[in-house]
């Protein structure tokens, strides 16, 4: 079975952040991790490539939000994609 | 000390082709920025607006073997220093004036439109011909190399490159020669335009770029607005300008730069307070004697709440009294340019007695408490200002600028 959205996000999170996945919960911000904004636009950029899916620029809040938010706003791309696969036109 | 003077200016932006109509706007805070006319109509973008030139053709200014050496950086630096040049009404021609005469020009990117159209051939068309001037019309350089070919000044020419404070620090390396006695003139300021399809990509991959418009230092602000355009000046030593009975626009009192030497784009107060400082000193200003700033005021979330506490920093009790604006709400962020559109805000104020608002200002952040002139001009006497700028990388420079009237 596939890992689901939130332990990809998790382990993309953890690897940028140089933190045993474990320590990343759905509560947990990137302040608490100690991920600086720079490594935090990687994380997003990671993110994309992984799930081949564009974020929205600010929402969520990406330097004050919880993971959780995160892998909801990824939830919510994946949707968007799968609602706008047949629009095969489309350019990234 | 041999003292500096700015004896003429030119610009090119959003807000048209001159100097007079981007101090006009700046003035009335009228903004320039609008929906983006994109390098890839069929690319969708995140960014959704600029502040681009819109009025700007290349082929009234430059003949067809000209333009063919010139990236549209090269060109926009052109019709700026014409402007500089003609309104400064000096000779280089003159005494061995030309010899004497410095050229620095700053930019952030260089040559971009040039370089990514020669990418394209090369990625997407698999060409394994490009143009042949692509070199020459991409390097960094190339702005500072035409205007001394343009006006015949054989002194030392450059680029100086440092993002967003390019323009500040090219003043800055200009007015140290002309202080030093190695140059008597110089044509100094910064050149950019970076709107090509990756440029944009780029920028929007930072998630630092507003998607509805830009405005500085208010509650509502999400982030910058990138800009194309360029200021050109002609800086004198005070000699020099009088002995030619040249109309002067306004000292050139001091400058300060410095390195944050921290975090490669997350600004730091104590970085930016120590180029105040330095600009501060080197003038012989004290704060009380500055009643401007031209603010670097980005309207990212960190700029802004970070250059607030560094002007508190450096001004203590008299930050309250002290009258801050950001003009990019009007001619957006031109990256490498901004310090020279933004001199002429600087200038602006000093000669009219105007200070310009920062515009699109709604509702004030507590984390940026100082005077921003919102929206509206203002009628104010100052006899200093500083225009600061600070740029990805962690470099500040900062220009101090006083009332010329003796």
């Amino acid at each position: 079975m596939n890992a689901s959205v939130q332990e990809q996000v998790f382990k993309i999170i953890a690897e940028h952040g140089k933190v045993d996945v474990d320590q990343v919960t759905p509560e947990s911000t990137l302040k608490d991790l100690n991920i600086a904004s720079l490594e935090a636009i990687e994380i997003i950029f990671d993110i994309e490539e992984h799930f081949d899916i564009n974020m929205p620029d600010r929402d969520p809040d990406f330097d004050a939000d919880s993971a959780k938010g995160l892998v909801d706003a990824v939830e919510e791309a994946l949707a968007a994609k799968q609602d706008g696969a047949a629009d095969a036109g489309a350019k990234a | 000390m041999r003292r500096i003077v700015i004896t003429g200016m030119g610009a090119i932006s959003a807000c048209g082709m001159g100097a007079e109509p981007l101090w006009q706007a700046m003035r009335d805070g009228r903004s320039a920025i609008a929906p983006l006319v994109s390098p890839d109509p069929a690319a969708q973008l995140r960014m959704k607006v600029a502040a681009q030139l819109r009025d700007f053709d290349p082929t009234a200014h430059f003949d067809s073997a000209r333009l063919g050496l010139l990236d549209r950086t090269g060109q926009m630096c052109l019709v700026a220093a014409r402007e500089a040049v003609a309104q400064a009404g000096i000779d280089f021609g003159r005494d061995g004036l030309a010899a004497r005469t410095a050229t620095v020009i700053g930019t952030g990117v260089g040559g971009e439109i040039a370089r990514d159209e020669q990418g394209r051939k090369v990625h997407g068309e698999g060409s394994s011909r490009v143009h042949p001037l692509s070199i020459v019309r991409m390097m960094p350089n190339a702005p500072a190399s035409h205007l001394s070919i343009e006006f015949g000044v054989t002194g030392p020419a450059f680029g100086v490159v440092s993002a967003c404070a390019s323009s500040n620090h090219a003043v800055i390396q200009a007015a140290a020669m002309l202080r030093s006695g190695l140059v008597d003139a110089a044509l100094v300021g910064g050149t950019e335009s970076c709107f090509s399809l990756p440029g944009l990509r780029a920028w929007e991959a930072m998630r630092v770029v507003a998607d509805d418009t830009c405005r500085p230092f208010c509650k509502q602000r999400r982030g910058m607005v990138l800009a194309e355009g360029a200021g050109v000046f002609v800086l004198e030593t005070l000699e020099h300008a009088r002995a030619r009975g040249a109309t002067i626009l306004a000292e050139l009192a001091g400058f300060g730069m410095s390195a944050d030497a921290g975090d490669i784009v997350a600004p730091s107060a104590d970085g930016a307070a120590q180029a105040i400082r330095a600009a501060l000193d080197d003038a012989g200003l004290a704060p009380e004697q500055v009643g401007y700033i031209n603010a670097h005021g980005t309207a990212t979330p960190a700029n802004d709440p970070t250059e607030t506490r560094a002007i508190r920093q450096v001004f203590g009790a008299h930050a309250e009294r002290l009258a801050v604006s950001s003009t990019k709400g009007v001619h957006g962020h031109a990256l490498g340019a901004a310090g020279a559109l933004e001199l002429i805000a600087a200038i602006g104020a000093l000669r009219e007695d105007i200070l310009p608002p920062t515009a699109n200002f709604l509702d004030a952040d507590p984390a940026c408490d100082l005077d921003y002139v919102p929206n509206t001009a203002r009628a104010q006497r100052v006899d200093a200002v500083l225009s600061n700028s600070f740029a990805f990388g962690g470099l500040n420079a900062v220009l101090a600028l006083r009332r010329c009237e003796d």
